[in-house]
């Protein structure tokens, strides 16, 4: 049997990715100027999770953050 | 040259600065304090920007620097994080955004007040399952022992061979289907708010098995530790049975806002 889930924060990058490029408002691969009103750019990145290639060779240093093995 | 104001995150709470290099400042409006920098319009313009993104190096080093950035505002309180490169032309136009959402804003912000984001991502080896089915599953051994006799004609025979291949990936289905419910329930019942993202294909993993869940968690930030329980929990019960186990946080609310 494995080890319990461990705390480390060393995420990959793919972990930042999946949340900071992928959401709702976005329109696949364009950039929206101008919503609503406001000078707003927007980036639709959709596309770009599957396209950036060989996603596994990047990883980001790790981010400082508070992760503790639960008691 | 002129600059973009490129947004991170709104939060209701001054943060204490502590961004050397990024020339990270805060732009306020009737509470709410907007973590913005100053970026260049010849990197961040649209033209310039799409060729930037597809940069790996360029992409893994704003991406980490927009996470560091809005997780240093989060030790000082809660936030709406932005996705990366949400720009604007002047701050007069963030303004006037802010002046347009505070009221959304500021319940959204109040909503997340002591709570944190965590994320599951759940693998299964698909072959380890394959092999258990190909051994037990009566209705397969039925199928693989008619195959393999050889008074069968070859057209027959890959009539049979279909079935049993189809059989198989509904077997395989209906089993992780189930067990994705399980892992859901558990963890819903030890969260506040769930949501279900979509599943990332193996190039963008960079892992052989294959994703069944990705998933976000809204908890309680002095009930994390009962939900991490949980995941263990499930993850030794279900382990041995080719499940593969992931969990990161607490991350921005990337999913709650």
């Amino acid at each position: 049997m494995g080890n319990d889930i461990t705390t480390s924060k060393d995420v990959a990058l793919v972990e930042i990715l999946d949340r900071v490029l992928d959401k709702g408002v976005v329109i696949s691969g364009d950039i929206v100027i101008s919503v609503a009103g406001v000078d707003l750019i927007y980036l639709g990145l959709q596309a770009l999770l599957s396209s950036v290639e060989t996603m596994e060779r990047l990883r980001c240093s790790p981010i400082a953050g508070p992760m503790q093995e639960p008691t | 040259m002129t600059d973009l104001i490129y947004l991170y995150c709104i939060t209701n709470r001054m943060p204490q600065p502590k961004w050397d290099g990024y020339g990270v400042y805060s732009i306020n409006h009737q509470g709410l304090c907007a973590i913005v920098s100053k970026v260049p319009e010849d990197e961040f313009g649209e033209e310039n920007l799409k060729k930037n993104l597809s940069n790996s190096e360029w992409l893994t080093n704003k991406a980490c620097r927009h996470e560091k950035v809005i997780e240093e505002v989060m030790e000082d309180g809660c936030v709406v994080p932005f996705k990366l490169a949400t720009l604007f032309k002047t701050e007069d136009s963030l303004r006037a955004m802010l002046k347009e959402h505070a009221e959304k804003i500021k319940e959204n912000l109040e909503d997340l007040e002591e709570k944190e984001e965590w994320g599951i991502k759940i693998y299964c080896d698909m072959e380890r399952f394959k092999k258990g089915f190909l051994k037990e599953d009566k209705e397969i051994l039925r199928l693989d022992k008619e195959i393999s006799l050889s008074a069968l004609g070859r057209g027959k025979a890959f009539l049979l061979k279909k079935k049993r291949d189809q059989l198989l990936n509904d077997l395989i289905d209906k089993k992780i289907n189930e067990a994705v419910q399980e892992f859901l329930s558990g963890l819903k019942q030890q969260s506040l708010r769930t949501r279900v993202n979509r599943l990332l294909p193996g190039d963008v993993t960079g892992r052989r098995d294959d994703m069944i869940l990705n998933a976000a968690f809204l908890v309680e930030k002095d009930k994390w530790s009962a939900f991490i329980r949980e995941i263990n929990v499930l993850k030794r019960q279900y382990e041995g049975t080719g499940y593969i186990f992931g969990c990161t946080g607490p991350w921005p609310p990337y999913n709650f806002c």
